[in-house]
């Protein structure tokens, strides 16, 4: 099957005419052996033509500044490449043309069949700017079509002219040659194209230019470059910015006549930046606007989170019904079920942020968020960039270290990662829940403030403390020769298309509900084995020294059952290991119960409520007050001291604010750092400062 | 008057005459700045953070660093 690239600069509109050209027929994948998303999708053409429309990440130049560009460079220079186009259709802007002109030129070099779609030309026509097609299509000798990817206007002119495109190859030996290399370049164009296999002469430049980053390169042809380039005296850098200047001779006369423009007033995105990227409001504003999204997720993922719940309690009732009992049902709901069900709850919070995030990244709202951060951001070794994903941290950190792949420096990009976990997630939400009524007293102070919800807010604002100081460690620790760089440009404000935010939610959920899906499952149901079995004759004996009780105190069928599986989990490997690491956690004041709910909670934070109900025999219930009133009545064992003091409770806390219990993320960062050392260090670290932060809390407390 | 950005007072313009890095350069030149290119300093961040630039109608924004590259000639 044929295979079409969209190129383009960042901000050029790409996206919105991908998703218009394929509809829900995408793709998400990586370009081999890098992190960087490739989206590609199916493109049903006249005639009953299918093509692979693959959708290249943004880029300015075929001279990389980012892995976004590396990759556009990788795919367009090596024929051997498995994305490598047949065609290209080359997204403009057709409100800012010359910008987008260098990559273009530089396409059409290379020899592509191209097809120019100039977009935005809704917005063009509205800014009073025309251009002049036909002068365009004569200067470059492609097809050259407005179009709006916002509006969908002229998507089938432009399907039209990719089949035409395909069907005509020999066209692209008409196309123009838009740059005449100098001599010095010449020389190495030919010696570069006399050793390697290489018939187009820019392509060869380009190697010239590259050949330390292109990783389809043998080491034998790298050596034979290099070998001519050292020869040659080639001066890289000059001649890229010779090249650069007379490419922009070339066309900037053309354009300039092509394009009429209405002077260069100011427009109302430059009035809104005056309040916005204010020297002193824009933090305020961004601020205030987090607190609505914040406020917003709360209030509206509420109700579908309890249908989530009440969907699979009564799904696990359902089979528990009509499923024969055996430890086959049990795994299913305990195990299944419980673990599916602990992941789709937290989807509408994910959605939800996600939504508001996708609105304010559409309206070109976050470009400004990285310029007003960056110089804060920067001086604990992250980037302005790092903002997106400290935010979408807020909701889970799997999206939000995936998003990081915007950072150009990797030491910034590592820091970003090695520090998002330990902004408070939406697992952690229930588990504070329950916690935080030991520490304070529900009781409104100021007439205004409810005490519970400032500690709520206290331990948000922990996280986030404890994000930005680990992140100034790593930033002393780690080595980099790697020059940091900010050029950023900021689009111009518009109004969000929803056929993009809609995607980007799709997105997200889908990578969430995959990735920490597997994993959690998977470590659900290891747990569930772990809860359920124990070494045989302990189990029985717990069983029927619970029955006895039972009988004593004249329980009911279902309080019976609840103490049969509290003494169960006691009698089982897990409780065997809660106990096993008592030594090592009771200076921080916790017993072994709560051992085993730090065992269980490993995989995902919120399975500590769950077993927390069932070691206090109240496994049938999942109400929040009622395992609160239930553990406000526990004693430890010996001494019959309460064991869910102010300090206790704080100190587990602390614990949780810090430690790293998510293993779907430490799965992530292993794939995006490709290895298993830094997600390694991450647990490392975050155990270390959650042990030590909790033992400082219980010993200065208790 | 010739003036790194890095130097300006916030409003004023010009058109670049030079930069003095080849590798910034390099990186600024694909992005459409260019000898030539007519530059406003709109605004700076506090603390010289970000500096806010617009470049022939294109708002972008670069460091302390970058813009100390930049030379304007200032009428």
């Amino acid at each position: 099957m044929s295979i079409i690239a969209l190129a383009g600069n960042p901000n050029s509109g790409k996206s919105s005419v991908f998703n218009q050209l394929t509809g829900l027929r995408q793709k998400v994948a990586n370009f081999p052996g890098v992190t960087v998303e490739k989206k590609s999708g199916k493109l049903l053409l006249h005639g009953g033509i299918e093509a692979t429309l693959i959708d290249l990440p943004g880029a300015y130049s075929l001279y990389p500044n980012s892995q976004d560009e590396q990759v556009v460079l990788n795919v367009l220079t090596n024929p051997a490449d498995e994305n490598y186009p047949d065609a290209v259709v080359y997204i403009a802007d057709v409100t800012n043309l010359e910008k987008h002109f260098l990559l273009l030129t530089q396409i059409i070099d290379l020899g592509f069949p191209c097809l120019l779609a100039l977009n935005m030309s809704d917005l063009a026509e509205k800014e009073g700017i025309r251009a002049d097609v036909k002068r365009l299509t004569d200067f470059l000798r492609i097809p050259v079509i407005p179009i709006s990817g916002r509006k969908g206007t002229n998507i089938h002119m432009l399907k039209e002219g990719i089949a035409v495109l395909l069907n005509d190859r020999t066209k692209a030996d008409k196309q123009a040659t838009l740059y005449q290399p100098v001599q010095s370049e010449q020389k190495v164009i030919d010696k570069v194209k006399g050793v390697l296999a290489v018939e187009n002469t820019y392509q060869a430049l380009l190697m010239a230019h590259h050949f330390k980053k292109l990783p389809f390169l043998a080491k034998e042809a790298r050596e034979q470059i290099e070998l001519i380039v050292r020869q040659a005296g080639f001066q890289d850098i000059r001649l890229q910015i010779a090249e650069t200047m007379a490419r922009y001779g070339t066309f900037t006369p053309v354009l300039r006549q092509t394009i009429s423009k209405n002077g260069d007033k100011t427009t109302t995105s430059d009035r809104l930046d005056a309040t916005l990227t204010h020297p002193y409001f824009a933090p305020l504003i961004f601020f205030a606007i987090m607190f609505l999204v914040f406020q917003a997720i709360f209030a509206w993922a509420e109700y579908p989170m309890n249908w989530i719940e009440q969907g699979f309690a009564w799904a696990s009732d359902f089979i528990k019904n009509v499923m024969p009992a055996g430890w086959f049902t049990n795994l299913l709901t305990d195990g299944v079920l419980s673990g599916l069900g602990g992941i789709l709850v937290f989807v509408p919070q994910i959605a939800i942020l996600f939504f508001l995030i996708a609105i304010l990244e559409e309206v070109g709202y976050m470009a400004r968020a990285v310029f007003i951060f960056d110089k804060i951001m920067q001086q604990f070794g992250l980037n302005g960039r790092s903002v997106v994903a400290l935010i979408s941290g807020g909701a889970c950190a799997i999206p939000a270290i995936m998003s990081t792949r915007t950072i150009g420096n990797w030491k910034e990009r590592l820091i970003t990662i090695l520090v998002t976990p330990l902004i408070s997630c939406s697992a952690r939400i229930p588990v504070y829940a329950v916690l935080i009524g030991f520490v304070v007293p529900s009781k409104t102070v100021a007439g205004l403030f409810n005490l519970q919800g400032l500690a709520f807010m206290g331990l948000y604002l922990l996280g986030i403390l404890a994000a930005l100081f680990s992140a100034y460690i790593f930033k002393k620790i780690l080595r980099s020769e790697e020059r940091s760089f900010l050029m950023l440009q900021l689009p111009p404000y518009r109004l969000p298309v929803w056929k993009n935010v809609w995607h980007t939610i799709y997105e997200k959920v889908g990578t969430f509900v995959w990735e920490a899906g597997k994993v959690i499952l998977l470590i659900s149901m290891v747990l569930w084995v772990l809860a359920s079995y124990g070494p045989p004759a302990k189990m029985e004996l717990a069983e029927k020294t619970a029955a006895e009780k039972a009988r004593q105190e004249n329980l009911g069928e279902t309080e019976t059952q609840d103490l049969i599986a509290a003494h169960r989990i006691e009698a089982s490997y897990a409780g065997h290991l809660g106990k096993l690491i008592e030594p090592a956690i009771r200076p921080l004041g916790f017993d072994w119960k709560i051992g085993i709910a730090l065992v269980t909670s490993f995989a995902a934070r919120e399975v500590f409520v769950g077993t927390m109900a069932t070691l206090y025999s109240i496994g049938s219930s999942d109400e929040e007050s009622t395992i609160h009133d239930k553990l406000s009545e526990a004693r430890r064992d010996g001494t019959g001291e309460l064991v869910y003091t102010p300090a206790t409770a704080l100190s587990l806390l602390i614990f949780y604010v810090f430690a790293m219990q998510c293993m779907s993320t430490l799965a992530v960062v292993k794939r995006e750092t490709g290895g298993w050392k830094w997600a390694i260090v991450q647990f490392a670290y975050m155990s270390a400062m959650a042990y030590l932060g909790s033992l400082f809390v219980y010993q200065t407390m208790g | 008057m010739v003036s790194p950005i890095s130097a300006l007072k916030q409003g004023h313009a010009g058109k670049i005459s030079s930069f003095t890095d080849e590798q910034i350069a390099g990186k600024l030149m694909t992005m459409g700045v260019l000898p030539g290119s007519f530059v406003k300093l709109v605004r700076v961040a506090p603390f010289k953070g970000g500096y806010y630039l617009k470049v022939d109608g294109m708002v972008m924004v670069v460091r302390e660093k970058e813009a100390s590259t930049i030379v304007l000639e200032v009428q």
